[in-house]
């Protein structure tokens, strides 16, 4: 067996692809480049949210709170969800997935193909966000980070883009329906979103441990580097969304 | 003689209705099998069972020795399949999409490709979404035949087809059958079917209602006959006659007419002791047999003089 599915795929997503990638890393340049002035105004931030969003008057807590901490991985979970919605349940609404499980290869073969696809597309996304924010790393003033720290930073964004991608690809494997996908994944996103940031706000420290957000950023890779640990969690997490998914995938009828 | 799909009191119940009721049948080695049946009586949800698209509630069905489920990469390896409601995705272009699906195969050399879709006047260089239903079908068809395989399941494959193409269609399956290789093929319309089927099975709510070659059911149908004699003939010389319906004779006793169903044998020993000045017996139209069926004149499983499982 090739790897048809997986290339195919991929170069069926390119103008999306593409968007996503540039979108992400112009977004995240863009607001990366507003460092040098508003680094004086974190102070009139609350103490506590200040607390939760790690922001301090250094750049990596700057990029913590606002680049690296917001409106970044909240698109880049958009492009796991919306690639992972598609990957199975889109195609069996649209009918065409009754043709391409005609042919020979496991419907497990399938759905890895369509995943390696999703993960290679999530970390094409994570490096021109790398290399958008290193283009602009001087001239915004970010130098207190190193190229290295925000490659951990952008792996940690890989992978937790690939794990809302996962989540979404399993939960379509396992029920085939596109709103179902979205609108689980997207509560999952809140949710964990939520509780990633505030879980020690409202007391309930353990709950942070559920979010893939804290393992995304709570290590603070922008000052400490790579956190093999959390990453291995998102790996692992995003293996049981895929396994799961396919477990039920394997057994139930495709709806025609 | 080889049997290639084999379906075994196959069930499918779904969450509100039956899909499948109980269907055993066997198709045979270089046949072509046609699959007839009204819209909703279970023709494409055998045809999804035997590629393992979705699994049976009971019973069993191989193709090619093969289980769906167990063997599945093996039998659709060797299959080809065009669905009911063939859908290909529309953005790129017919050819490429073609070499795709090809290589989901492991390849197939591009001039029997090419060679497909010139014979049924396909223009490879157009995008799908811009194909018309008939054109898109016809991408449906090459992707079945392409790769030669043993077995072709084919879920009504002539819809939206062109004369010319249907055309086209029912000689690639007369040569395919003459290549030893089986057609499985459903369709609602008998005319398609009685041109190349050697065989035909009726389905009707998930359960097989006949299974005969087309001449055996061709034997059993109603014909229209008139007939007029030299002379009159006694009132009661017709009446008890077997397989008559409403045959009667007019008030000079000269001219019989009605329908009979089935074999006209009786009628003619009948006739031969009388003087016989014409007969007309009108060819069954076979549209109106398959409406019989459909409509639930019969609700056993017949057999006629065709094999049978």
């Amino acid at each position: 067996m090739s790897a048809a599915v997986f290339v195919r795929t991929l170069s069926d997503s390119r103008r999306s692809l593409t968007g996503w990638a540039v979108g992400t890393a112009l977004v995240g340049m863009a607001y990366a480049s507003t460092y040098p002035s508003q680094r004086q105004n974190t102070a009139s931030i609350p103490e506590a949210l200040r607390e939760s969003l790690h922001v301090d008057g250094t750049a990596a807590g700057y990029l913590q709170a606002t680049v690296f901490g917001v409106i970044v991985p909240l698109l880049a979970m958009a492009y796991g969800v919306a690639t992972g919605s598609r990957a199975i349940a889109g195609d069996e609404e649209s009918g065409h997935l009754d043709l391409l499980l005609a042919h020979p290869l496991t419907r497990t073969r399938f759905a890895l193909q369509r995943f390696a696809a999703l993960v290679a597309g999530a970390f094409g996304i994570a490096t021109l966000v790398w290399l958008a924010i290193l283009a602009v790393r001087n001239s915004a003033e970010l130098t207190d980070v190193t190229p290295v720290e925000f490659l951990a930073q952008c792996l940690n964004l890989a992978l937790l883009a690939s794990a809302f991608g996962a989540l979404a690809l399993g939960i379509g494997a396992a029920v085939g329906r596109r709103a179902v996908v979205l609108v689980v994944s997207a509560a999952v996103g809140v949710l964990s979103y939520m509780a990633g940031t505030f879980a020690t706000q409202i007391g309930v420290d353990w709950l942070a441990y559920l979010s893939p957000f804290h393992y995304y950023i709570g290590g603070e890779p922008l000052k400490n580097g790579f956190q093999w640990g959390d990453g291995a969690v998102l790996v692992l997490a995003s293996a049981v969304f895929v396994l799961v998914g396919l477990a039920r995938f394997d057994s139930r009828d495709l709806s025609s | 003689m080889e049997k290639v799909i084999e379906l075994r009191e196959l069930t499918k119940t779904y969450d509100s209705r039956r899909g499948l009721a109980g269907l055993t049948l066997d198709v045979f080695q270089g046949e072509v099998f046609g699959f007839l049946g009204p819209n909703g009586a279970g023709k494409s949800t055998t045809i999804r069972l035997l590629l393992d698209l979705i699994r049976p509630t009971a019973g069993n069905a191989t193709v090619l020795g093969l289980d769906p489920r167990g063997e599945g990469v093996e039998l659709r390896r060797r299959v080809g399949y065009l669905a009911g409601d063939f859908v290909c995705d529309g953005r790129q272009n017919v050819r490429s999409y073609l070499r795709f699906l090809a290589a989901l195969r492991g390849g197939v050399p591009a001039p029997r490709i090419d060679d497909l879709a010139d014979r049924l006047g396909l223009d490879q260089t157009s995008k799908i979404k811009k194909l018309s239903k008939g054109n898109r079908q016809k991408v449906g068809l090459v992707q079945a035949f392409m790769h030669a395989p043993e077995v072709l399941i084919l879920d009504e494959p002539t819809s939206g087809l062109d004369p010319l193409a249907q055309q086209t269609f029912l000689d690639m399956v007369a040569e395919t059958a003459l290549d030893g290789r089986t057609v499985f093929m459903s369709s609602h319309i008998m005319s398609e079917v009685e041109a190349v089927a050697h065989r035909v099975g009726i389905i009707r709510d998930g359960r097989l209602v006949a299974i005969d070659t087309v001449a055996g059911l061709r034997a059993d149908t109603v014909r229209d006959v008139v007939v007029t004699f030299g002379t009159s003939v006694p009132v009661t010389a017709f009446s008890d006659l077997p397989g008559a319906i409403s045959l009667g004779l007019d008030e000079t006793c000269r001219t019989l007419s009605g329908r009979i169903a089935g074999s006209p044998d009786a009628l003619i020993k009948a006739l031969s002791r009388y003087t016989v000045t014409s007969l007309r017996a009108t060819e069954p139209a076979l549209e109106d047999l398959f409406h019989a069926y459909y409509e639930g004149a019969e609700a056993a499983p017949r057999t006629g003089s065709g094999r049978v499982a």
